[in-house]
């Protein structure tokens, strides 16, 4: 009995160990391209950073329902960074070890910021064996500022971008009024919005009469806040908030009776509008996509994405969706060395490419890395075809802009050393 | 004279909050020396119950069935989890409650995913109690202030002046002798976890509605709960209350004062020296409104380790 045993065990061994002799034959062939997500996949933060691993993996598996590159399909390689920066660091590691050459990564400016730095470093080492950071969702200036590498593209908007698309439009609808309070997240991001509400103040002729950055994701009564709100009479509140804390402040204002609107970068986050409820109604969001004002052509996105993934694409989901298809037409005018991708080349051949999207064209700007796409102000509302989360709301679009509109201008910091 | 009336309502009813979830807290953490990572667990918990009770059944029974089976998951724990550890010491109580949090968590997202839920305040109880300087005061805080000082009275009251408080406070004082005396110590024991578990729950039930029911709200309160308790003096209910309104009102108060340590200096006159400093100097009261609870609870650590109201020095 103990021999049949070890013969039959034998034998599958001898097998096992063929077909992966086998299997590595093949690879040396044809090295398909490997791409990674790092990003929070589990923890308290995991919820936007699921949404950027479903919506890269709608986009790669798109690439490769079009035949991937260079006759293979693309491999995507997923990793978790436990939503901190040091996790990230080594997760990045991990995945150039595991041969990643593309590395997608998005949820918070802070993570994003110590991944971009990490990928400039590597590549100053290891000429020749270049990696390239898609930046998916990290929002603050200094990415695309003095920060800015070759090897970085943000296919995201950034504070400027959505801020400055929010007030525009809602001055443009006569929503602004004249006093405005800024209030927002004490870290680079809330910084860079506080920044540019200021900024804007004096071209689009309102008062900022209060700024205040608090702390992140601590604060569970938001009343004092509000309480401050009111006390300098304010017309509209700009925020960069997320998560719970846009919820709760707009919660603390609608409890206290506060006659403000609220002009926000992300309240399509999945969940919020559940929660709120009536409270979202009248106000503001800038984004990057709108069901409501893409005719035909959004809507086929829309159900397409919802068949693959579950839901309607909102929040991070479509400019990563859009931007992964920017790539895949970049993918489309590189060829293989030695069957091999060179990452140098697909820089280049992004900077060239553009990318039709419901909304209109997407492009990069050579200058900084950043892509230059179109942006949608909407105004929450009952009023609407695609109804969100459960709830009987959805996003009414007020204005579309076009990518040349929606543009902020390039920093002065940024000074990309090219690779030519 | 607004902002001080606002502030002070709005910190007292904050402050009242917080004793809802640390009052179980500090009850098991001080009687039976159990670290109770998961205790706000039984606060999250206690909202999700509320949350899907409510589809079934009204408000006020929802949050009442809630409690219950919040005390109930507490009671389970200790008599399967914990009391199987409690003779390998703290350590391991430690280690079980906070590998507890995490399931917990994970199961909540499970079923009911990883986003916030549509629990909301019922449109019945959504009104204003009072016009305040042209701010509405919505009844809901005032509901749960009430409910917060109700308890307090309550287990203050079983606690000092009933049989079953002579019991428990006896069994946990001096075990041995309570159970020599006849006394079913364990199940004394069980019963203090219960209530600290459903007491966590109650709060979780009232205030999930009010602010947000979300996978994350155990980790949200899950350490400033240990300040107060720190703060207030291990197992002192009335340390956890007076802690609570400290901790509130501070914070409460912090917000609206947008001084730095610049305008310090400037009242000496070196205003513009610290200005040029830049950094900490710049860094203004009401952005450090969050982090208050900490640095309180560092004094108190250095100046009165057993805390505000604490026995044990």
């Amino acid at each position: 009995m103990l021999t049949k045993m070890s013969v039959f065990k034998r034998s599958f061994i001898v097998l096992v160990l063929s077909l992966s002799c086998l299997l590595m034959a093949a690879t040396v062939f044809a090295a398909p391209l490997r791409v990674a997500v790092v990003e929070t996949l589990s923890g308290s933060q995991a919820s936007t950073g699921l949404l950027y691993r479903s919506a890269v993996r709608y986009g790669i598996d798109k690439i490769n329902a079009q035949g991937g590159w260079n006759g293979g399909s693309i491999q995507l390689l997923e990793y978790d960074n436990q939503g901190g920066v040091a996790g990230a660091s080594e997760k990045v590691k991990a995945a150039i070890a595991d041969g990643a050459q593309i590395i997608f990564q998005g949820a918070s400016s802070a993570v994003g910021g110590q991944v971009t730095e990490d990928i400039r470093k590597y590549n100053l080492r290891n000429p020749g064996k270049e990696v390239l950071y898609m930046n998916v969702g990290a929002e603050a200036m200094e990415l695309t500022g003095s920060k800015a590498h070759f090897h970085m593209f943000r296919i995201s908007p950034n504070a400027e971008i959505r801020i400055g698309a929010v007030i525009e439009a809602m001055k443009e609808n006569g929503n602004l009024g004249e006093r405005v309070y800024s209030m927002n997240q004490n870290y680079s991001w809330g910084m860079d919005v506080e920044k540019t509400i200021l900024d804007k103040s004096a071209s689009l002729g309102y008062e900022v009469v209060g700024k205040t950055l608090h702390d992140v994701n601590k604060i569970q009564d938001f009343s004092p806040y509000v309480a401050k709100i009111k006390a300098v009479n304010a017309n509209t509140v700009i925020t960069g908030n997320w998560s719970n804390d846009l919820l709760l402040l707009m919660k603390a204002a609608n409890d206290a009776g506060l006659q403000v609107r609220f002009g926000t970068a992300f309240l399509d986050q999945p969940g919020n509008l559940a929660n709120a409820g009536d409270t979202a109604l009248g106000h503001f969001i800038a984004h990057d996509f709108s069901l409501e004002s893409t005719g035909d052509e959004g809507a086929a996105f829309g159900e397409d994405y919802k068949k693959k993934m579950g839901h309607y694409p909102s929040y991070v989901e479509p400019h990563t969706v859009m931007g992964i298809g920017l790539l895949g037409e970049a993918l489309k005018n590189v060829a293989d060395e030695d069957g091999k991708m060179n990452i140098n080349k697909l820089v280049l051949a992004m900077e060239k490419a553009t990318y039709h999207t419901p909304l209109g064209e997407i492009s990069i700007r050579i200058e900084d890395h950043q892509v230059l796409l179109p942006m949608v102000v909407s105004e929450v509302s009952k009023d609407v075809k695609y109804k969100m989360d459960g709830t009987d709301l959805g996003y009414k679009p007020i204005k579309i802009m076009t990518a040349e509109e929606a543009a902020a201008p390039v920093q002065a910091a940024t000074k990309i050393v090219r690779i030519d | 004279m607004e902002y001080f009336t606002i502030s002070l309502l709005n910190g007292t009813v904050y402050g009242l909050l917080l004793f809802m979830v640390s009052a179980g807290l500090t009850l098991i953490f001080g009687m039976m020396g159990v670290l109770n990572f998961a205790h706000t667990s039984f606060y999250m918990l206690g909202a999700y119950f509320a949350y899907t009770l409510q589809k079934y059944i009204s408000f006020w029974p929802s949050i009442i069935l809630a409690t219950v089976l919040a005390g109930g998951g507490g009671i389970v724990v200790e008599r399967y989890f914990l009391r199987r550890v409690h003779r390998y010491g703290h350590a391991h109580e430690l280690l079980l409650t906070f590998g507890l949090s995490y399931i917990i968590a994970e199961l909540i997202k499970l079923f009911y995913g990883n986003y916030p839920t549509n629990y909301r305040v019922p449109e019945s109880l959504h009104f204003s109690a009072f016009q305040i300087f042209g701010t509405d005061y919505p009844v809901y805080r005032l509901l749960m202030g009430g409910i917060s000082l109700g308890m307090f009275l309550l287990v203050y009251l079983l606690l000092s002046r009933t049989r079953v408080g002579i019991v428990v406070r006896s069994a946990i004082y001096r075990p041995r002798m309570a159970e020599a005396l006849g006394h079913n110590v364990p199940l004394v024991f069980m019963g203090v976890f219960g209530v600290g578990a459903a007491l966590a729950g109650l709060a979780g039930a009232v205030a999930g509605a009010f602010y947000t029911t979300n996978p994350n709200m155990a980790l949200e309160l899950g350490v400033i709960v240990f300040v107060v308790v720190v703060v207030g003096g291990l197992g002192s209910l009335e340390g956890a209350m007076l802690a609570s309104l400290i901790i509130g009102l501070s914070s409460s108060f912090a917000v609206g004062i947008d001084l730095s340590l610049v305008d310090l200096f400037a009242f000496f006159g070196a205003g513009e020296w610290a200005q040029g400093l830049g950094g900490l100097m710049e860094l203004k009261v009401s952005s450090l409104s969050a982090t208050i609870p900490f640095a309180l609870m560092l004094i108190i650590l250095l100046v009165r380790p057993s805390g505000l109201l604490g026995e044990k020095g």
